[in-house]
């Protein structure tokens, strides 16, 4: 098991500035011990950009419109940082939901548990084995 | 939040501890001889009207709009055949709330998006397209405007249509809302004018609709965008009130126009309905009482018909499940309920895939049935205020309206609304509920059905997100385009040189800003003015 800090680059796709989601889910994973760090609204071109200065293990889109906004960035950073896993959260509806699945996003509609979330975290940073 | 600290302790939303049942005893002393005022009549917990819903059911008033203005044109023109009484222009988020063009870098990153919120209406033009063939003189019209520094180019667009339809702007009725919950605290965008500015702007819309538009809800403060991002009932009221009294005290130091005719275009506010059905409808009395108090105690206003508060409700959004979503209908109809007792005189009710996007127009339509199978069967509007005299009731809305004092009283020792809002202290305050909320549904304090508890779902429909059209952003760059190409350009050119130079001045900036969508100046280039003029926000949080 891997016991250096964990970094999750954390950003919102859209324009819109619903901040309640991103920030629960922020300090959901600095509690369990991860360096979040959070972006706010970025385009495609800054998601990528911090993705790659900021040498994450994993990053974290939260997605409040157009399934194909998130596409963009999911497959730019794909391009720029193809180790790097990618976990989503957001209102996904279910058709846009099944899209980022099929690109191996997994994803967190409202309602999901933060135990949840974290978990994943652990497990897409490879810091459990499950 | 909602915490059973003990199996035997209780509490409502806002931290107060619930007894098993109530007598008189448990009412206040001081709240006693209120309760059996009548309605109509000072501190009007009871209601606003003597006559209540007898005399005038409340108005149904949904957020409605995307795409094209033609798109969002033909969703009102769907809801008010359907019953719905009034009508809410929704303008599209990205380049509304930023004063974006669509052709801004920022807005252009994220083309798909453009249209998922709102029609987009970046000139009279557009504004003239969503209005087309809707009664903006009969019916009770809400221009957007949502965020403050969109505020005056949605009303003065609103406006400058109706002007051309020959109406006399003296009789129009209707709201706009430039709200500081939503702005600086619910839905922190990128780029926003400081909250100094947004104060001079909303200052600036109220003297003016009091000269000009008397009819007009100027401004509307809503504690649902404070409530919808954490705070508590008592915080929602506290936050609302220090917010109020940020503009009256500026009106007063302005001098410009009488306080209490200023007083009388602030009396019009929002709040969230939410789930715990009676601490919600005490919140709503309790706010009426509170405003009644705040205008005699401070401002020496006891006038009624500026001492009334006047309520419109939107149930919570942030309630709505995504999984599982016809039990919305259920949540809805539960929350309709709790804002009609506590006698709102408007109502919007969440869709029922509110989780999962904008209302499909089915989705629109069962939160009208909501509401209209309220008034038109179950004999509701007979009674006023039918929670009145309840001692459970009565003791909430007194404890709530105290707590809500002394949240009052905590944002002034802040210095100020405003100052809590550039502090961030505010944003604490709700990401620590937020947090909260959460650890009790995490630990199984809480339940949410259909998401913690009875997650088995057999329903054979099925609920997707509505998307709306795809041609948005298109349509508004051509629209943009041909708008810059065919008018008048010197005159354009004017308009927004003098719009500057009022900016840069103390001058009330509404006639400048009629004269500017007269003009066909569009949202970007008067966005580009307050940026140049005014600055940026510095936003206390990262969002």
């Amino acid at each position: 098991m891997d016991h250096s800090q964990k970094r999750i680059l954390m950003a919102k796709t859209g324009l819109d500035g619903h901040w309640r989601g991103p920030t629960i889910v922020a300090r959901a994973l600095r509690d369990a011990g991860f360096e979040v760090i959070m972006i706010g609204m970025a385009n495609t071109d800054d998601i990528v950009r911090a993705a790659v200065d900021e040498d994450v293990d994993l990053v974290g889109l939260n997605i409040g419109g157009h399934i194909n906004v998130a596409l963009r960035a999911v497959n730019s950073v794909r391009e720029a940082r193809p180790d790097v896993p990618i976990f989503a959260g957001g209102t996904v509806p279910p058709h846009a939901k099944k899209q980022l699945e099929a690109l191996d996003v997994e994803v967190f509609p409202p309602g999901s548990q933060l135990v949840d979330i974290v978990a994943a975290a652990d497990r897409l940073t490879g810091r459990s084995a499950d | 939040m909602n915490t059973k600290d003990s199996p035997g302790v209780i509490r409502s939303s806002s931290g107060i501890e619930l007894k098993n049942y109530y007598t008189s005893e448990d009412i206040p002393e001081s709240h006693r001889d209120r309760v059996d005022s009548a309605p109509g009549d000072a501190p009007y917990h009871r209601g606003w009207h003597p006559t209540g819903y007898r005399s005038k059911p409340w108005r149904i008033f949904q957020l409605s709009g995307f795409g094209k203005p033609e798109d969002e044109n033909e969703r009102i023109k769907f809801l008010l055949k359907n019953g719905e009484t009034g009508f809410i222009m929704e303008h599209d988020r990205n380049t509304a709330d930023h004063c974006y063009n669509v052709d801004h870098p920022e807005v252009v990153a994220r083309r798909e998006d453009v249209g998922l919120t709102g029609a987009v209406m970046q000139s009279v033009r557009d504004i003239a397209i969503c209005l087309d063939g809707l009664p903006v003189d009969t019916s009770f019209g809400h221009a957007g405007g949502a965020v403050v520094q969109h505020a005056p180019f949605a009303l003065a667009g609103y406006w400058t249509v109706a002007k051309k339809r020959g109406y006399d702007l003296s009789k129009i009725a209707g709201t706009g809302q430039s709200d500081f919950n939503l702005t600086y605290l619910g839905c922190v965008t990128k780029q926003q004018i400081p909250t100094d500015a947004g104060l001079r702007f909303n200052t600036d819309i109220i003297e003016f609709c009091g000269e000009h538009l008397p009819r007009w809800v100027p401004v509307s403060i809503a504690g649902y965008n404070a409530a919808d991002t954490g705070l508590s009932p008592d915080q929602e009221l506290g936050t609302l009130f220090a917010n109020a009294v940020e503009y009256l005290d500026e009106i007063k130091r302005r001098g410009n126009v009488p306080l209490e005719q200023a007083a009388k275009g602030c009396a019009g506010v929002s709040f969230r309905a939410s789930i715990h059905i009676f601490e919600e409808a005490a919140k709503l009395r309790a706010a009426r009482l509170m405003w009644s108090d705040l205008l005699r105690s401070r401002y020496n206003i006891t006038d009624p018909k500026t001492a009334n508060l006047r309520i419109h409700c939107v149930t919570a959004g942030s309630k709505m499940t995504y999984q599982q979503p016809l039990n919305n209908i259920v949540r809805g109809t539960l929350m309709a309920l709790t804002a009609a007792m506590g006698g709102v005189q408007s109502l919007g009710v969440s869709g029922y895939d509110e989780a999962l996007s904008i209302p499909s127009e089915h989705a629109h339509q069962m939160s009208l049935r909501i509401q209209q199978v309220i008034q038109e069967e179950t004999n509701f509007c007979a009674v006023t205020d039918p929670l009145g005299g309840s001692y459970y009731v009565e003791t909430l809305t007194a404890q709530l309206a105290e707590k809500a004092w002394e949240f009052f009283e905590e944002i002034q020792q802040q210095g100020g609304y405003l100052a809590s809002l550039d502090s961030g202290w505010l944003h604490a305050k709700a990401a620590e509920n937020q947090h909260s909320e959460f650890m009790a549904l995490e630990s199984g304090e809480q339940h949410i059905v259909g998401v913690t508890c009875a997650k088995e779902d057999e329903s054979p429909f099925e609920v997707d997100g509505f998307m709306g059209t795809d041609d948005a952003f298109d349509v508004a760059t051509e629209r943009l385009h041909e708008t810059l190409r065919t008018r008048h350009e010197a005159g354009a050119c004017a308009a927004m040189k003098n719009l500057e130079a009022v900016c840069r001045s103390e001058t009330n900036i509404m006639p400048v800003m009629l004269d500017a969508l007269e003009a066909e100046v569009t949202l970007g280039e008067i966005g580009d003015i307050y940026r140049d003029v005014f600055g940026d926000w510095n936003t206390p949080i990262q969002t």
